[in-house]
């Protein structure tokens, strides 16, 4: 029997009463299905295994370049200075907190992005969205919302001039 | 070519070869898959045979709901599938014929599936080919046709499964003339 003189409208693969279509939606199809699916993801999960063990077994010595910030005698002590680092998306935020103690943080907040910055008053980084508070000495958050602390920027004093040379890897 | 069973019900007589070489077939373990009625008991002699009509839209496939009954690509419905049948007789209630047959000890339904080994090589199914009195006939459409128009032309009356007896179905029957109260004319 052709299925063009059935005497209704009806294409219903769950009901698979045709012996030329056993092996279209059975169990055994069905399983083979998942399968080669879970296969199809494995595999196209490749790429990111790839990028991890990139990162986690520092394949990629990636280093950020060496980017010049400020001179010396631009940032007196306890006072802040913003410039980008590594590309000119990345906000971040150079402190001077004593003579040869000089931070740099990427300045935007853990908890929902918004630009830190530095109270003196306070000798704190304040994040104003939500108030909340990072230490300026190692970057942890001291209060409020966020519970991560800011990418610290590694830094290099020559001959009068900063240099940012690398961001940290974040350390869980 | 395709070929179809004709059942030429008047010439029926009793003998049963049919049943038996159904009993005999691969496959069928000593059970017959067809019938032989009495039509009128104790008044006359008048017997016929009935197999699975092979319906175009069978109910027993549309209600089973393991789906072990299946149509092969000729067009007959074949017998449940060992392994998905559940045995929830759902065919045989849903057939109007009361074709499918139920086996208690198996858990297993059985009907005939026209000999299907057979027939999809074109060798007539085994309850025609040994029919002594051309009862059961394996036909073309063509021959089919034939018959029908000859019977046409000597008796008006005479009616191969037109209108179709509950829906269309694969095998043609030649209803006999004592249930139409006519008599056919060879």
């Amino acid at each position: 029997m052709t299925e063009q003189n059935k005497p209704y409208e009806e294409d219903n693969y769950t009901h698979n009463i045709h012996r030329n279509r056993e092996r279209t939606l059975d169990r055994r199809g069905f399983m083979k299905t998942m399968v080669g699916a879970a296969g199809v993801f494995a595999v196209s999960s490749l790429p990111w295994g790839g990028v991890a063990a990139r990162e986690l077994w520092n394949f990629a010595d990636d280093e950020d370049e060496r980017q010049k910030i400020a001179n010396v005698t631009d940032v007196p002590v306890g006072e802040s200075f913003d410039f980008t680092y590594p590309t000119e998306h990345d906000s971040a935020l150079l402190i001077r907190l004593a003579e040869n103690d000089y931070v740099a943080y990427q300045n935007a907040c853990t908890h929902l992005q918004c630009p830190v910055f530095w109270e003196k008053e306070s000798w704190e980084m304040i994040c104003p969205c939500h108030h909340g508070y990072f230490s300026a000495e190692t970057g942890e958050p001291t209060g409020g919302p966020p519970r991560r602390p800011l990418p610290e920027i590694e830094l290099q004093v020559q001959d009068g001039t900063i240099y940012a040379v690398k961001v940290k890897r974040y350390e869980a | 070519m395709k070929r179809r069973l004709y059942i030429e019900l008047e010439n029926c007589i009793g003998c049963r070869a049919c049943l038996a070489a159904c009993t005999q077939c691969g496959g069928h373990e000593q059970r017959n898959r067809n019938y032989v009625y009495d039509i009128n008991p104790f008044v006359d002699t008048q017997t016929m045979p009935l197999m699975c009509l092979h319906c175009e839209d069978p109910p027993c496939a549309r209600s089973c709901p393991a789906q072990a009954i299946q149509i092969h690509e000729s067009g007959a419905v074949l017998s449940a599938m060992a392994e998905k049948c559940i045995g929830c007789q759902n065919c045989t209630i849903a057939c109007p014929y009361g074709i499918p047959k139920f086996d208690e000890e198996q858990n297993l339904m059985y009907k005939c599936d026209l000999c299907i080994d057979r027939t999809q090589y074109d060798i007539p199914p085994m309850c025609a080919s040994v029919c002594p009195s051309n009862t059961l006939q394996w036909l073309t459409e063509e021959e089919i046709e034939n018959k029908q128009r000859r019977h046409d032309l000597d008796n008006g009356k005479w009616v191969a499964s037109m209108p179709p007896l509950e829906n269309e179905t694969n095998v043609k029957i030649n209803l006999p003339g004592i249930l139409q109260g006519t008599e056919k004319l060879f």
